[in-house]
């Protein structure tokens, strides 16, 4: 799936690389500005934008700190799966929302997940109540954060 | 490190800009029966306060290297975690960084195209840092969910 995806996309020219660039560092620039900036007109922009919309190459989103949202917690959980494929068991955790990604892996764990909790309570809660009596969770292994330096948002599949 | 919580109009708002931050602050106004000043004030506090980034977020480049890989660091002592920290947070593939309880000392994260391109990165980027004792990776075959609406916001 990933790995076909870029073929679908047009390819972007410089305009394009430069009004995601624009828009990567202040989201809410007006068009005109955007304009302005590139020497173009506000219909072309606009008319630019909608179209890396539509082709779901780009999409200009307000991303929240998990902090702001209310949890201070966050944590990378390996999972040890059994008796069931680790895509299944993953599709059951990335519906829980508290599980903001989920990856299955080849190592000594089946499933990576990131994971965020308000508090102690909330997290014993998500991991003994929610993660761990999931059918096929066998393990969890759970490292937490305690000094995020740097987390990008704009590497993610659409 | 503690941030202030958003209050109920600050959620709304992003709620709506989390699907679409292109809305106008008139739209967002009309849509919540607030005034546009209201939106306009919020949204920028929100921003200066780091509650809230609005930004772009792309599909392609980045999935030219389609797997993302957990690289686990476990450093030679505990004092060299925060200096080994702020070089990685200087390489640009990397996604993520973030120092660690438990499993290892720090976990950083990347997308690479395979598991030789892996190896490659790791040793060229990362084992060759001083302070660093061993690395242990893990590569992705199936990326399941990322919700981008939520990130630890940091500059």
């Amino acid at each position: 799936m990933n790995t076909a995806a870029p073929d679908i996309y047009p390819p972007l020219d410089d305009v394009d690389q430069r009004i995601i660039s624009l828009l990567r560092e202040d989201g809410r620039m007006p068009f005109r500005a955007l304009a302005k900036e590139l020497g173009l007109t506000e219909s072309t922009i606009r008319a630019r934008v909608r179209r890396l919309e539509e082709s779901n190459t780009m999409r200009v989103v307000a991303v929240t700190d998990i902090e702001a949202a209310g949890y201070n917690l966050l944590l990378a959980v390996g999972v040890q799966v059994e008796n069931r494929t680790p895509e299944s068991v993953a599709r059951e955790l990335a519906a829980i929302p508290e599980v903001f990604s989920v990856n299955v892996v080849v190592g000594t764990h089946d499933i990576e997940a990131l994971v965020v909790a308000p508090d102690q309570a909330g997290l014993h809660a998500l991991l003994n109540e929610r993660l761990a009596t999931l059918p096929g969770v066998r393990r969890l292994t759970p490292a937490l954060a305690v000094n995020v330096l740097k987390n990008q948002p704009d590497w993610v599949p659409l | 490190m503690t941030r202030r919580k958003l209050d109920d109009v600050d959620r709304a708002i992003v709620n709506l800009l989390s699907q679409d931050a292109r809305v106008s602050n008139r739209q967002i106004a009309a849509e919540l029966g607030v005034t546009e000043g209201t939106v306009r004030t919020r949204v920028r506090r929100m921003e200066e306060e780091k509650q809230i980034r609005i930004t772009a977020v792309t599909n392609i480049d980045r999935f030219r290297d389609a797997s993302l890989a957990y690289i686990w660091i476990e450093v030679e002592r505990s004092h060299q975690v925060g200096e080994i920290a702020s070089r990685l947070a200087e390489i640009p593939e990397l996604g993520f960084v973030g120092e660690m309880l438990g499993r290892s000392d720090l976990l950083a994260i990347t997308m690479v195209r395979n598991n030789e391109h892996l190896a490659e990165f790791v040793h060229g980027h990362i084992s060759s840092i001083p302070g660093v004792r061993r690395t242990e990776s893990t590569l992705g075959v199936n990326f399941v969910k990322h919700d981008y609406r939520m990130a630890r916001i940091v500059d």
